[in-house]
């Protein structure tokens, strides 16, 4: 007895030793793996003189924030890149939500002819490259006057969202016990009914997932904002900063760092916040 | 109640209109331009040639076998490292009983930065003179380097890689991470009562039983090894010289820059069935075990 005691003692200890080890290294990793975006911070709050003497230094010299001063009272565009991001982002988020509410109860609950090829076409549209789209989008949006508008943006956001949407819509209405819906029929509820006061309430965390992966998606989309919006008063925050970066040709990096930082603060306080449904809603796209 | 036509149409109806105007209406167009010759600020309608733009662009189209050729020299190396830096991050962080969600947090937070963004903050940290990470080489005093990372063509499309495992690692690491959590504690118990060490329980155990997650993740790499896109567009513009020049960016320039729809959109349906080959031939290699876990 006492030796298989004492075992079990070493063993605890050795366990603990190695869990320590690898915390440790997780560590370092996380140090390292952050430091690109907290070097873009700490150059953000340091004066311009400080940011490019020679050697550089990783301890800041002097700490200030006139860089998120002028960024926010003297850079118009940053201001409007940041409205263009918000409405776009915003309208993509509710009609891509709404959507795939929608879309997800016919594919979840209803039974119909043609429904799985009709949504593995509709998944398809995952793997295939994007710039696919963007040529023939490009030239339609040329023809009606879609470019340089919010409409422009926000109607193929909603296009390259949706099967996200409908993938985790889909899942969600189709767990939903029969007997409940069995139960809103017995209610005397029509179908709209049933899907909006009866159904929704049941899959709000899939909607939740919906909402947060759709602004996190449109929030940085590049490839579509760089295309679409050439004028520079329509364009998103990724898309906008590259331009006054390109703009200013001397060195400002201060300011582009906290114009960097201040447009994914949005993001990153949604991230942290929902980020469990965040997850579940990759989760379920990619492994379902 | 009853379910009629009517409303499943009415529920469908969103779905069906972005879906035909947005994604059909391009696909089908862009296979159709993909066949023409069309410069858009010159001709008035695409004409139609057949597959003689394809032929052009495979078999004459040099442009277009160094972006190839770059795409692979891009992908291979993205996806060794993304694939084994988010295995390796997610057994560990799986171990851990302690600050688990923490970490978490730090490894997926790439996941909400705009890639054009990631760019800058890398062409930063890798800056020439008054670069961070230059300054760090020296420091180490691993030489009086001062390598313009993005600069020269030697590293300049590594140092790209870089910068898109760094976004991409966060996004493998929550399949991972989900598969790893559903393996059963009593199988890997059962290999430790054998006397198996940390090591063999990795290899023998851990990893057959998480094959789906792998093969997922896999083709999830490989399908975003293939869209190499924002980070050439910010950061070097497909050069020094041709460097860096990728099959996105190829097919963004002819598009958008000299208006040939045309050979931009053969040169786009080709990127597409390289990955579609790539997923279909990775799905085949595992399937044998996926069928058996589904």
């Amino acid at each position: 007895m006492t030796r298989l005691g004492d075992s079990h003692l070493r063993r605890f200890r050795n366990l603990k030793k190695y869990k320590i080890g690898i915390l440790l290294i997780v560590s370092v990793i996380a140090l390292v793996y952050v430091s690109p975006l907290l070097w873009m911070f700490i150059t953000s709050i340091r004066p311009t003189w400080d940011i490019y003497k020679f050697p550089p230094s990783v301890i800041p010299g002097a700490v200030t924030l006139e860089n998120y001063v002028y960024v926010v009272t003297q850079m118009e565009g940053f201001g409007r890149y940041f409205l263009n991001s918000a409405v776009v982002t915003g309208v993509t988020v509710v009609i891509v939500v709404i959507s795939s509410a929608m879309g997800g109860y016919a594919f979840g609950i209803r039974r119909f002819k043609g429904q799985n090829f009709l949504f593995m076409a509709v998944i398809s549209v995952l793997t295939i490259p994007y710039i696919m789209y963007l040529i023939p989008i490009y030239i339609m949006e040329d023809r009606l006057g879609l470019r340089n508008t919010w409409w422009g943006l926000i109607l193929p956001y909603v296009a390259l969202n949706l099967p996200w949407g409908l993938l985790i819509m889909r899942g969600a209405f189709s767990t939903v016990p029969l007997d409940i819906r069995d139960a809103a029929v017995i209610d005397g509820c029509n179908e709209f009914q049933m899907w909006y006061k009866v159904l929704l309430p049941i899959v709000r965390p899939a909607l939740a997932a919906t909402t947060i992966i759709t602004f996190v998606f449109a929030w940085q989309e590049y490839l579509f904002a760089s295309t679409l919006m050439t004028k520079n008063e329509w364009q998103t925050l990724p898309v906008g900063v590259v331009w006054i970066r390109d703009e200013l040709q001397t060195l400002v990096y201060g300011r582009i760092g906290a114009m960097i930082i201040l447009s994914i603060i949005p993001v990153f306080v949604l991230f942290i916040a929902f980020r469990k449904f965040f997850i579940e809603g990759l989760r379920e796209g990619m492994i379902k | 109640m009853k379910e009629s036509r009517l409303t499943l149409l009415i529920f469908l109806a969103p779905t069906l209109f972005f879906v035909l105007v947005f994604i059909a209406y391009p696909v089908v167009y862009s296979a159709y331009l993909s066949l023409s010759e069309y410069n858009y600020a010159s001709d008035p309608t695409p004409k139609f040639i057949g597959f003689k733009g394809y032929i052009e662009t495979i078999f004459e189209d040099s442009m277009f076998h160094t972006a190839l050729i770059n795409q692979f020299k891009f992908a291979v190396p993205y996806f060794v490292i993304t694939f084994l830096a988010s295995l390796i991050l997610a057994i560990l962080i799986n171990e851990l009983r302690f600050g688990a969600s923490f970490f978490q947090v730090i490894f997926y937070l790439p996941m909400v930065i705009p890639l054009s963004l990631v760019g800058i903050t890398f062409a930063w940290l890798l800056f020439p003179d008054v670069g961070i990470f230059n300054h760090f080489l020296r420091s180490l005093g691993v030489s009086n380097w001062n390598i313009d990372w993005y600069g020269d063509p030697k590293t300049a499309l590594n140092s790209l890689v870089v910068a898109r495992s760094w976004k991409m690692i966060g996004f493998t690491l929550i399949i991972l991470l989900s598969g790893l959590q559903g393996l059963s504690k009593s199988l890997r118990e059962a290999a430790k009562v054998d006397g198996a060490n940390f090591f063999q329980e990795i290899w023998y155990i851990v990893l057959p039983n998480l094959k789906p997650y792998l093969l997922i993740s896999g083709v999830w790499i490989l399908i975003n090894a293939m869209k190499t896109f924002e980070l050439v567009a910010v950061v070097t513009q497909g050069g020094p010289g041709m460097a860096t020049l990728t099959l996105y960016y190829y097919t963004w320039k002819l598009a958008f820059e000299r208006l040939d729809m045309g050979r931009a959109s053969q040169v786009a349906y080709i990127t597409a069935v390289i990955i579609v080959l790539f997923s279909w031939g990775l799905n085949r290699l595992f399937k044998p075990e996926t069928a058996s876990r589904a």
